[in-house]
């Protein structure tokens, strides 16, 4: 059976590579170890070359393409960045996808924290209520949409429950001023309950007697979450903000369903640019520029988080 | 009299009490204003077509109308969506579990050359989601002559650096003492995984399966791309179609996506022990 065994590798180093004329059921047992090691990683690493690397180099490639399916790329060098730069339509998606990353970050934290702070009390039935709210996590995103649609519909529910305080008939969705204020709206009511379960677990991780010494010498509940929590918490909330602004840059399916990416387009992120550009229009080449873009945004997002795994890491 | 008066007025008593109702009171209206749009759905799926946007709504129906699931689903072929949806979402859920514990346990518990910057390359996909890579996917998929098939869809979300990361997490507090000991005891390296490894990461398995379904169950941008035929449409696809075709008929829309609803909480109420245990393992999502 070890005859015919087919794990292989990268060479691993010239030492390695000196012994790979050594059959593998001969090597040193350590090496042998390692090339095991390597052989549980390799699948993995293949299919990130095919699906994701591989797929990212070429969108670049076609970036300086004009490229419709039909014909062969035409090479037209920087002609794609140079009409997006100046496109309003681009201009403008940019603007709304900032503000949309923003606005749910911002909030998806502070609603995250709160919610993490008010179940972790001694009140019976917190946990329940925490289960509770997590189902708006694992409810599937298309009903949300559909959901939420019909709620901030002119004649839907959220009207009729703000029309008691005097607040008069609000065209939530087709108002370009409501649009993106709603679309944040429910990503956050989508996400916040799952960072309370990731806020939570760090809360939990705060040793007690901390907070009862700080008890002992008088100290506020006020005072406490300014002196206690809060700079304890402060990776956590830092690793949330990363998180929260990594997934709310792609979202594609709120925009999608509730506003179509309007009214006008207002409401019309990267992600909903990159699929009409590519798939409604056909323009491949500019589609591609515009991944390259969100790509960039994406960038800056996952490398504050890799510094955050690093710290963790202590690389 | 001093005394009992001061026994009478111990003030963190009353002040435990009474905040204790506040702050349940103040959970129960988050908590309710965090739920209403899941009750709504249940309840408008019940409802007569006519009654959905009255001046008030009805949270109990006055007239239930059972009768809009099979209305919708014979409407359109949900029963071919949901089960196309099905067989994508449980390939993806067992393509997560099986790779990521792969790759998890190879970066968790192997040194070899290079081992830190695979780790990181792959924390880097975390830059390359569907959203970002969609027009190459889609002409790799193309290439493979994939369209409109079930590795189409499949095939790009099989694997995630989030179930690779919550695994290697997870195996990395296994003491290494038990890997070497059942080494020495001439097991192979998969008998090892199989039977020292995933025993003591249910709690990271189940918090993956249920993520990893949850994540290709909701999946709508990738099936739109590349799915052109009504025989292979998810049921996401459909619902919308569905939405289109017969001028949203919202209470049957609502009862799909109740039915769409039921097989996310009823695995993870399949998983919720292990979903507690396993939450904020993964330090990375």
């Amino acid at each position: 059976m070890t005859r015919t065994s087919t794990i292989g590798g990268p060479p691993l180093s010239s030492v390695a590579a000196a012994r790979t004329a050594r059959p593998f059921w001969r090597l040193h047992y350590s090496r042998r170890i390692q090339l095991v090691g390597v052989a549980f990683v390799l699948p993995t690493i293949l299919f990130f070359v095919v699906f994701k690397y591989g797929p990212m180099v070429w969108a670049v490639e076609l970036s300086f393409t004009s490229y419709d399916m039909v014909s062969t790329p035409r090479w037209t060098a920087l002609e794609n960045y140079r009409s997006l730069a100046v496109d309003p339509v681009f201009r403008e998606s940019l603007w709304v996808t900032a503000v949309y990353i923003a606005g749910s970050t911002i909030l998806i934290t502070l609603v995250g924290l709160g919610l993490a702070l008010a179940v972790n009390t001694a009140v019976p039935g917190a946990r329940y209520c925490m289960g509770a709210m997590f189902l708006t996590n694992l409810m599937p995103v298309i009903a949300v949409c559909l959901v939420w649609r019909f709620l901030l519909h002119p004649y839907g529910l959220v009207n009729q429950l703000l029309a008691p305080l005097g607040v008069g008939r609000v065209d939530w969705l087709t108002d370009s001023r409501t649009a993106m204020p709603a679309i944040i709206v429910v990503t956050v009511w989508r996400f916040a309950p799952y960072f309370m379960m990731v806020f939570l677990a760090g809360l939990l991780a705060i040793p007690k007697d901390y907070y009862e010494a700080a008890h002992m010498d008088g100290a506020h509940a006020l005072h406490r979450f300014r002196h206690i929590t809060l700079p304890l918490l402060m990776p956590i909330i830092f690793f949330v903000i990363v998180v929260s602004a990594l997934l709310s840059a792609r979202i594609f399916l709120m925009p999608y369903i509730i506003t179509g990416g309007g009214p006008g387009n207002a409401t019309r992120v990267l992600s909903m640019l990159i699929y009409e550009t590519g798939f409604s229009y056909m323009k491949m080449g500019r589609a591609a520029a515009i991944s390259v873009v969100l790509f960039a945004i994406m960038m800056v997002f996952t490398f504050l988080q890799m510094r955050i795994f690093m710290k963790r890491e202590q690389f | 009299m001093q005394l009992s008066r001061k026994i009478r007025f111990r003030p963190p008593r009353l002040r435990l009490v009474s905040r204790h109702w506040l702050g349940l009171a103040l959970l129960l209206a988050l908590t309710l204003a965090f739920i209403f749009p899941i009750l709504w759905m249940l309840s408008t799926s019940f409802q007569a077509g006519e009654k959905m946007f009255q001046l008030t709504t009805e949270w109990i129906p006055s007239e239930w109308h059972p009768e809009n699931y099979p209305n919708a689903l014979s409407r359109a072929a949900f029963a071919q969506y949901f089960l196309n949806s099905g067989i994508v979402s449980v390939a993806v859920m067992v393509g997560n579990i099986v790779f990521g514990t792969l790759a998890g346990y190879g970066l968790a518990k192997f040194r070899f050359p290079g081992d830190r910057f695979v780790l990181l390359a792959i924390l880097s996909t975390l830059m390359l989601p569907l959203e970002v890579t969609l027009v190459p996917t889609f002409l790799v998929v193309h290439h493979f002559g994939w369209l409109n098939t079930y590795q189409g869809i499949i095939g790009p979300l099989l694997i995630d650096a989030f179930g690779i990361f919550l695994m290697r997490q997870s195996i990395l507090s296994i003491p290494s003492d038990y890997i070497e000991a059942a080494r020495m005891d001439g097991a192979g390296e998969l008998r090892i995984l199989w039977q020292i490894i995933v025993p003591q990461c249910l709690p990271a398995l189940a918090v993956l399966a249920i993520f990893s379904f949850r994540d290709s169950w909701d999946q709508f941008l990738w099936p739109l791309t590349i799915v052109s035929v009504d025989r292979m449409r998810t049921y996401p696809l459909g619902l919308v179609q569905f939405g289109e075709d017969y001028g949203n008929p919202p209470t049957e829309q609502m009862a799909i996506a109740v039915l769409a609803t039921i097989p996310v909480f009823l695995l993870f109420w399949l998983l919720q022990r292990g979903v507690n245990r396993g939450f904020g393992l993964s330090g990375l999502k």
